[in-house]
């Protein structure tokens, strides 16, 4: 049994259908990823999680327990739309969250300074929030989230609106987190930040699940047997072995080759190192990008043709 | 229960802290004072600042030119024997000394009329002035030309003033009561209430938009129950009202003080005439306080803090609901304009029952509860029977807790709908 059970979740809107019998399983101390295009049911998904909504059927278990609204005090959530109340105090706001996730108000104000400093606002305490400039706001509202030291974490996009320092930031913050045990839900578009931080994901495309696993499974699954090869001497394609692909514009001194159906990468190497002058080769894996964006045609085209 | 205790004080805090609120509680009596002074104000400048007057009369009549007796503002002079001449050649030829001409005709008797000439402003004062004094003599000299000997006095003694005081009988006994008070104090509750009602009614719903428009919300409501946010802030809400009214009052109890002792020692410095005249209202005053406070009160604000929370709850609700379905405070009007214009109906419903507080309207549009909390003011003071009060009050709470939990129900679904606007249709649909 995994920290967080989703199992056959199903909701619906009046006329469609936003989740179609969801399963999800995350670790615990994981960063799990909840992947998909826009529409295919992933905020629906994150808000029953924090039951805002209420699934038709199926059940959401955490730690072994169905969830009840006791719970949301262990979750910390990032909407992907973030806001704050522009006229209250830094420092008030933060405590205002804190407590209303069920902490003391001694607890919430010295978290809150801990944050603060760790985040370097400490001097923007006493001011209101509308005074700070919008990634000052975004590492507030990072504060909000995490300031009950919740053992779970729901961030939906959350770098999103970052400059590539705090992204840098928040990522170490992420991750610190994660060491910590806190198991981290996160759902984004950024394919990058997936492979940087997630051990897990589930691909949602109309409603279902369309892909699940670890990141280096699927990857595995995914590759397409290229391998990238460098030599001094141009390469011939083999019939019986491989054949080239057009050269990849970046790495102009790589040769891509694909091996033909049932070749070993070690047959296809030991070959080439015995005719060429071969100084190195490394297999080509998809990356999660090309990974998304395929299976969500290829789901697309099987729809349309329904 | 801590978490509503949250959201009641943050909403509390976060309107009360505001400069706009400050403004608005210290604010408003200043302009209501202002509004009563201005006048005041103006007319002493008018009289202290203004040169008198100088009126040539010329009296055709040969009687009445006497009635017109010159004070500070008006110099009467008559012109004595000029009868032929033109009040237009005499204008011209005084070059600006007199500024306007009276002309009493012969027939002024008979006819009743009497000219006043000038280039410049007659003003309204200078007319009335004119018109009572000789309006006046003429009576006293028709009376005189009767030839009853003391015929004045016999119609000044036949004149009287008719004082209607109205006695209730209730289980304390013979209740003097006075109508009057009674209609004002009801009017006042029942503006109170109207008042109320609307402009809270209008924060609760500028609160939930902002809170949905800033994106704020998901945050919260992934902490607390939606329901518990609503709650929270219509309490929260209410409570600011009650505290800019506690404010209200305390003010309106200190001007009220200085006020008094101010005229309390003007009377004493100076008894001049003016002073009796206005001790003389102030006798009439006292028996118009001794009504108002004639006026059982405990019932009736029993019965008022009953009815403000029921009209309160209900109409704030349903602000809040609607407040939810719109993105923006400019797409709000279509949803409360109907809300509006029912309590404008209730309003001039009140307005309408104060001259018969137990008419067939007055008692079904204080049992109706979108209307009973604005009506049923008017009739409170008037003594309401038991069994109205209760099936109003029962029907007003039964409703009011109807659409909070209506409300709480499109809330829900309204607060996370973004983007196309949401119509009644949607607002239907989000119920189920």
């Amino acid at each position: 049994m995994a920290y967080l059970d989703i199992n056959n979740v199903v909701k619906r809107y009046d006329g469609h259908t936003a989740l179609d019998g969801v399963s999800m399983h995350v670790e615990q101390g994981c960063i799990y990823g909840l992947l998909g295009p826009n529409g295919a049911g992933k905020s629906t998904l994150i808000r029953i999680i924090n039951r805002i909504l209420a699934a038709d059927e199926g059940s959401v278990t955490l730690n072994g327990k169905t969830m009840t609204d006791s719970d949301i005090t262990h979750i910390g959530y990032l909407p992907e739309e973030r806001g704050l109340y522009k006229k209250m105090k830094v420092g008030d706001h933060i405590v205002y969250l804190g407590r209303l996730k069920g902490m003391t108000k001694a607890d919430a104000v010295a978290s809150m300074h801990w944050w603060l400093d760790r985040f370097d606002l400490k001097q923007w305490e006493n001011k209101k929030i509308e005074a700070l400039s919008k990634g000052m706001q975004q590492k507030v509202q990072f504060i909000g989230t995490v300031i009950h030291r919740p053992p779970l974490l729901i961030f939906d996009e959350p770098f999103s609106g970052f400059d590539p320092v705090n992204a840098e930031q928040l990522k170490v913050e992420i991750l610190a987190l994660r060491d910590q045990g806190s198991t981290i839900l996160f759902s984004t578009h950024n394919m990058a930040s997936v492979e940087e931080v997630c051990q897990h994901i589930t691909l949602l495309n109309h409603a279902r699940v369309v892909l699940t696993g670890s990141v280096s499974d699927v990857k595995q699954s995914y590759k397409k047997n290229i391998i990238a090869v460098q030599t001094l001497d141009a390469i011939e394609p083999n019939q019986d072995l491989f054949s080239i692909l057009p050269q990849d514009p970046v790495k102009k001194q790589d040769t891509l080759i694909k091996l033909n159906a049932g070749i070993q990468v070690r047959d296809a190497i030991s070959w080439l190192n015995d005719h060429y002058r071969l100084t190195g080769f490394t297999e080509v894996l998809p990356s999660m990008n090309e990974i998304f964006i395929e299976t969500v045609k290829s789901q697309n085209t099987i729809q349309n043709n329904e | 229960m801590n978490k509503l205790r949250l959201i009641i004080a943050r909403e509390y805090l976060s309107i009360v802290g505001r400069k706009s609120f400050i403004f608005m509680t210290l604010g408003m009596p200043l302009l209501f004072i202002l509004i009563a002074a201005v006048p005041a104000v103006l007319a002493y400048f008018n009289d202290k600042g203004s040169d008198t007057q100088h009126i040539a009369v010329i009296d055709d009549s040969k009687r009445y030119a006497a009635a017109l007796h010159s004070d500070d503002m008006y110099d009467f002079v008559v012109l004595q024997g000029d009868s032929t001449a033109n009040p237009r050649e005499f204008y011209d030829k005084a070059g600006g000394s007199i500024d306007a001409i009276v002309v009493i005709p012969r027939d002024v008797d008979s006819t009743g009329v009497v000219n006043i000439y000038s280039e410049g402003t007659i003003t309204p004062a200078l007319a009335s002035t004119v018109r009572s004094a000789i309006a006046d003599t003429i009576e006293s000299a028709h009376l005189a030309a009767m030839g009853i000997p003391n015929l004045q006095s016999m119609v000044q003694q036949a004149h009287v003033d008719v004082d209607v005081r109205s006695v209730k009988w209730s289980e304390q006994g013979e209740q003097e009561s006075s109508t009057e008070a009674a209609m004002g104090l009801g009017f006042m509750l029942s503006l109170i209430t109207y008042m109320f009602v609307l402009m809270y009614g209008a924060m609760i719903m500028n609160s939930v938009i902002e809170e949905k428009t800033n994106r704020i919300v998901e945050v919260v409501v992934s902490s607390c129950r939606p329901f518990q946010l609503m709650l929270g802030k219509i309490i929260g809400v209410g409570l600011v009202g009650l505290t800019q009214m506690a404010i209200w009052i305390l003010l309106l109890g200190i001007v009220g003080t200085v006020a008094g002792t101010a005229l309390g020692l003007n009377q004493v410095a100076s008894a001049s005439p003016e002073a009796i005249a206005q001790a003389q209202d102030l006798g009439a005053m006292q028996t118009i306080m001794q009504h108002v406070l004639s006026i059982n009160y405990v019932p009736i604000i029993l019965n008022f803090i009953l009815y403000f929370i029921g009209g309160y709850l209900l109409y704030s609700s349903l602000f809040a609901g609607l407040g939810s379905a719109v993105d923006q405070p400019s797409d709000s009007s279509q949803f409360t304009t109907p809300v509006i214009l029912i309590m404008l109906i209730a309003f001039y419903a009140a307005f309408a029952c104060m001259d018969n507080p137990s008419g067939p309207m007055a008692v079904w549009c204080s049992i109706i509860p979108f209307t009973s909390p604005v009506v049923m003011m008017v009739r409170l003071p008037f003594g309401v029977p038991a069994w109205q009060l209760v099936l109003s009050l029962v029907l007003l709470f039964g409703t009011a807790l109807a659409i909070t939990w209506l409300a709480a129900r499109i809330y829900r679904r309204g607060i996370l709908h973004y983007g196309q606007k949401a119509s009644f249709k949607d607002l239907f649909k989000w119920l189920k």
